[in-house]
């Protein structure tokens, strides 16, 4: 809870940073503010807060995944000196509600409660609708955000009402309570209907097809560091959330909606494969490409074991990092060519080479090719699902086999034409440049030495 | 922990990441150095290789190096004869393969050569690793580099299509396995090799994984009815590249047909399974080599051919697979079939460069085109002919033998499948014989001829030193034969029980 803390108050200082007219400085004021977070979050939390441990208990996996989320985030406000450049005036704004939304983020993973479930869900989501919405002039924005407002205030109400329904026939918030009544009353409808539009609210915030619908127009229209933001960021926490309600709070009721999660992995994994295959925009591609990953995450579902949770932290990182990798390339693509089409990055490797192959190894990390960090990830989740259903496995095989060809066609437009169509003297900026190579090295070094992740973060 | 081994496996990466960095035209002269480097290292290994150990399978030159706590799998690489013969073939080439890009115009740069070494690494660690999750990680890893050759440097006009099609056939195949391997993997101890051939599988499981297993090698080798990647990929890719595919990089399902796929699931080879391998292999053989005759370009005809030749190898092993789980043990499949893996490294190389060679003579693939270059390079003219009878299987070249025990362990099986797949030896004369006439005797076209010269000296060092392997190793085979002996032992031992 200290981290939260920490968060919050950095928030609120960026934010008057602004208000005083400083917004230049608000992303240092963040960053700053992040690695002391990032710093507390490895010390034990204070005896203090132990009498809010029935609402927001800061376990071992809440540390794993605060540490990996504030980590992305630092590596995203590198990126956003430029990617903000031209919002000279409220750049604080944006700093400030990025942090509002870790904080949303923050506590989604240490909810003990469902009443911390929902608020955190919704700290998490308000302020990415008008994050969604921040680039005033442009269309697509303004479409992002009444678009995502519209399903998301909808899925909050399933939320809601599940929230409702488990509460009435079980009797409480309690995640752990409500766990032992899963395991003791199976049968009960009410509560069996609670769980599954609870798996609908959450199917929906991790855009899970067919819940997906909203994610591919709101992650092209929105700026290009928002939604690295939110792939990334709130991918983490959501999944985070989806699987703590899951496994935890209805483990005993598990065999009523393993099934439901099974034929949503198949569908959204062929579905955003398939469609990522029909794109003709990256970052369209990215956002299906994005879909996608959810479904192999879903595979976490099966063969549930104690090392799940660190699976999943892993391939979320891997993910997130790789995802990172992607859109710094778009972002400085979108900047020069005012478009994200596959031509727009012709040729990017004879004039960014750094920022090229850190795109080029992200998404060979996403399609899962070793010594990345995405092969380990995959590899750990494949293996634990590959136990209790090899079919799902196979399922998912079949969708990266799709998905490898969407990822070929970009690096493909970057590394092989033999003139760039760069003509601008204009350099990429040296953070784009420090944030290129610790991506790259970080893919490498996770995908050789998988165990520095444990060590690392401290498992 | 063998230092020398660890060098032989890094000095590949450290060459190619110096050599990434060298941004120069004397890159070249580097990365020859890293390889001629990383060659008399593999000579100097060799020497103190025991070729026949008291014990079957024995490894030598071990490095066992625990890895990961939540994954059971070992940085384990070690050396046994198999992996020798094929480590030796990629070293030996990889100089050549480097050298024979000397003359390029316009000359490449690092990152060719860089990508070169680091498929140079890939493939040592695919013939050295002891780990089913190494050997998965680097048989990715060499598809990345040549992946980039193929599609950087490859026919502008073609290489969207066919690089994209060949990195997804490939990964497909690739992504299989690995369910497959993780399959095996979570009915057995470890990643371990000697675990993964005692994996507690059932029949019914064994025959699904090995077809899994299976269909990665069939890509990469190719077999039959997966090979639609492969003529286009050899024909548009840099030679350089060509060379690297042909000559290298399908050895490695060579070796992972005998490393892991026989002995991890005996069973299914008993069953209709083992037979319907031998079957496309021996269908391949056939259409592989009466598509060759027809062909009128020159490196698609090679293509081809090396589709032939490859079914003979993979004929050769599962008739002696089928006979070794049926009871009676028998290698000589895998023997021929890493003699021949070895020959037919060379010859294709060979070919593939000889191919290039015509190709900036005539300005043209096509053999029709071609004509009279023997009256004009005497050098050239004798070195070709030396590379192609060693394709062809001469007695005295090195394809002979290793198509010799090929046939002859296919004989052993089914007298109806050696009549198939001897046919190899006969077309293979037709088609090579009619590309060697066409291109090098007849009337020619005068105003080519005239300005067309003999062999350069780069071009004659390569071709000269790849004819010298080739009558060698047809004279004296049995080194090679011994050195495979053991560890084929100990593998087909492993099958029967």
């Amino acid at each position: 809870m200290s981290v939260l803390i920490i968060i919050f108050l950095t928030a609120v200082v960026a934010l008057f940073a602004g208000v005083f007219e400083q917004g230049k400085f608000s992303r240092y004021i963040s960053i700053l503010g992040l690695l002391v977070a990032f710093y507390i979050s490895f010390l034990p939390e204070a005896e203090f807060f132990n009498q809010y441990k029935s609402m927001f208990d800061y376990t071992v996996n809440a540390a794993l995944f605060t540490k990996i989320a504030i980590v992305i985030t630092i590596l995203l406000f590198f990126l956003g000196g430029f990617s903000f450049s031209n919002h000279r005036s409220h750049q604080s704004e944006l700093y400030a509600l990025m942090l509002f939304a870790l904080c949303g983020g923050i506590v989604l993973f240490g909810f003990q409660n469902l009443v911390t479930l929902f608020l955190g869900v919704e700290i998490l989501s308000i302020p990415l609708y008008v994050l969604a919405g921040s680039n005033k002039t442009d269309l697509r924005s303004n479409e992002a955000s009444v678009k995502y407002f519209l399903m998301g205030a909808f899925a909050t109400g399933f939320l809601l009402f599940g929230i409702a329904l488990v509460y009435g026939s079980s009797g409480s918030f309690d995640l752990y309570k409500i766990h032992q009544f899963s395991l003791e009353n199976s049968k009960d409808l009410m509560f069996n209907a609670g769980a599954v539009l609870m798996l609908v609210a959450l199917a929906f915030k991790v855009s899970m097809a067919p819940f997906h619908m909203w994610s591919p127009d709101v992650y092209q229209g929105s700026p290009s560091l928002i939604t690295a933001f939110m792939m990334s960021v709130v991918k983490i926490s959501a999944f985070f959330a989806f699987f703590k309600v899951m496994s935890i709070g209805f483990f005993g009721i598990t065999g009523e909606w393993i099934n439901i999660v099974g034929v949503l992995i198949i569908i959204t994994l062929f579905l955003a494969n398939v469609m990522g295959l029909a794109q003709s925009n990256a970052k369209r591609m990215l956002a299906y490409s994005s879909v996608s990953h959810v479904g192999y995450l879903g595979l976490i579902f099966f063969g549930l074991n104690n090392l799940s949770a660190y699976n999943l932290a892993f391939y979320l990182f891997a993910y997130s990092l790789a995802t990172i990798g992607v859109m710094m390339c778009l972002i400085w693509v979108e900047k020069l060519k005012r478009e994200t089409s596959y031509n727009a990055f012709k040729g990017l490797a004879h004039t960014e080479p750094l920022l090229a192959v850190a795109a080029a190894i992200s998404m060979l990390s996403m399609a899962g090719i070793p010594l990345t960090a995405g092969f380990m990830g995959k590899f750990s989740i494949f293996a634990q699902a590959i136990q209790t259903t090899p079919f799902l496995v196979l399922v998912a095989v079949l969708g990266s086999a799709i998905s490898i060809a969407y990822y070929l066609r970009l690096i493909m437009v970057m590394f092989f034409p033999k003139e760039s169509s760069f003509k601008t003297s204009e350099r990429v900026p040296l953070t784009y440049n420090i944030v290129a190579v610790f991506i790259i090295a970080a893919l490498l070094v996770l995908g050789i030495f998988p165990d520095l992740f444990a060590t690392q973060f401290g498992m | 922990m063998s230092y020398l081994l660890l060098t032989l496996l890094l000095l590949p990466l450290v060459g190619s990441a110096v050599v990434f960095a060298w941004k120069n035209s004397t890159s070249k002269y580097l990365a020859l150095g890293f390889a001629f480097a990383q060659m008399f290292l593999s000579f100097y290994m060799l020497a103190n290789f025991d070729a026949t150990p008291t014990v079957d399978g024995v490894l030598q030159y071990e490095i066992n190096y625990p890895w990961s706590q939540f994954i059971k799998s070992n940085l384990h690489f070690g050396i046994d004869g198999m992996s020798m013969v094929l480590l030796l073939l990629t070293n030996i080439l990889t100089p050549l393969i480097i050298l024979s890009s000397f003359n390029e115009k316009p000359g490449y740069r690092n990152t060719f050569y860089g990508l070169i070494l680091l498929m140079q690494f890939g493939l040592i660690g695919v013939f050295t690793a002891l780990d089913g999750l190494l050997f998965y990680i680097f048989w990715e890893v060499t598809l990345i580099p040549i992946w980039l050759i193929a599609g950087i440097w490859g026919q502008e006009n073609k290489k969207i299509a066919f690089t994209t099609r060949f990195f997804v056939y490939t990964f497909v195949g690739s992504l299989f396995m690995m369910i497959g391997l993780i399959y095996v993997y979570t009915h057995s101890a470890s990643f371990a090799l000697t675990d993964l051939y005692n994996a507690n599988l059932n029949a019914s499981e064994q025959t699904v994984i090995f077809w899994f297993i299976f269909f990665a090698f069939a890509v990469k080798l190719p077999i039959f009815p997966f090979h639609s990647w492969q003529p286009d990929t050899y024909t548009y890719s840099p030679t350089q590249g060509t060379m690297l595919l042909s000559g290298i990089m399908l050895k490695m399902a060579v070796y992972g047909l005998l490393r892991y796929l026989l002995p991890i699931t005996p069973d299914p080879v008993l069953g209709i399974s083992g037979q319907i391998v031998l079957v496309l292999a021996i269908v391949g053989i056939v259409h592989g080599a009466l598509i060759a005759i027809v062909q009128n370009d020159s490196k698609r005809l090679i293509a081809y051919s090396s589709l032939s030749h490859v079914g003979l190898m993979v004929a050769g092993i599962m008739a002696s697979a089928i006979l070794t789980v049926k009871g009676t043990l028998m290698t000589e499949g895998g023997e021929g079939a890493l003699v021949q893996a070895f020959a037919h490294g060379i010859n294709v190389v060979g070919l593939f460069y000889c191919a290039d060679i015509l190709y900036k003579r005539f300005k043209t693939r096509d053999i029709r085109q071609m004509g009279g270059l023997a009256k004009v390079a005497p050098k050239f003219a004798v070195l070709f002919l030396v590379i192609l009878l060693g394709s062809v299987g001469l007695p005295l070249t090195n394809g002979f033998i290793g198509e010799f025990i090929l046939i002859k362990s296919v004989f052993d099986y089914s007298k109806l499948a050696a009549v198939f797949a001897g046919l190899t030896m006969i077309l293979s004369a037709v088609y090579l014989l009619r590309f060697y006439g066409k291109a090098m005797f007849g009337e020619g076209n005068e105003s080519v001829l005239s300005s067309a010269k003999d062999l350069s000296a780069v071009e004659f060092t390569v071709l000269a030193s790849l004819a010298v392997f080739v009558i060698l190793l047809g004279l004296f085979p049995q080194p090679l034969i011994e050195m495979v002996n053991s560890s084929l032992k100990f593998i087909f031992t492993s099958m029967m029980n």
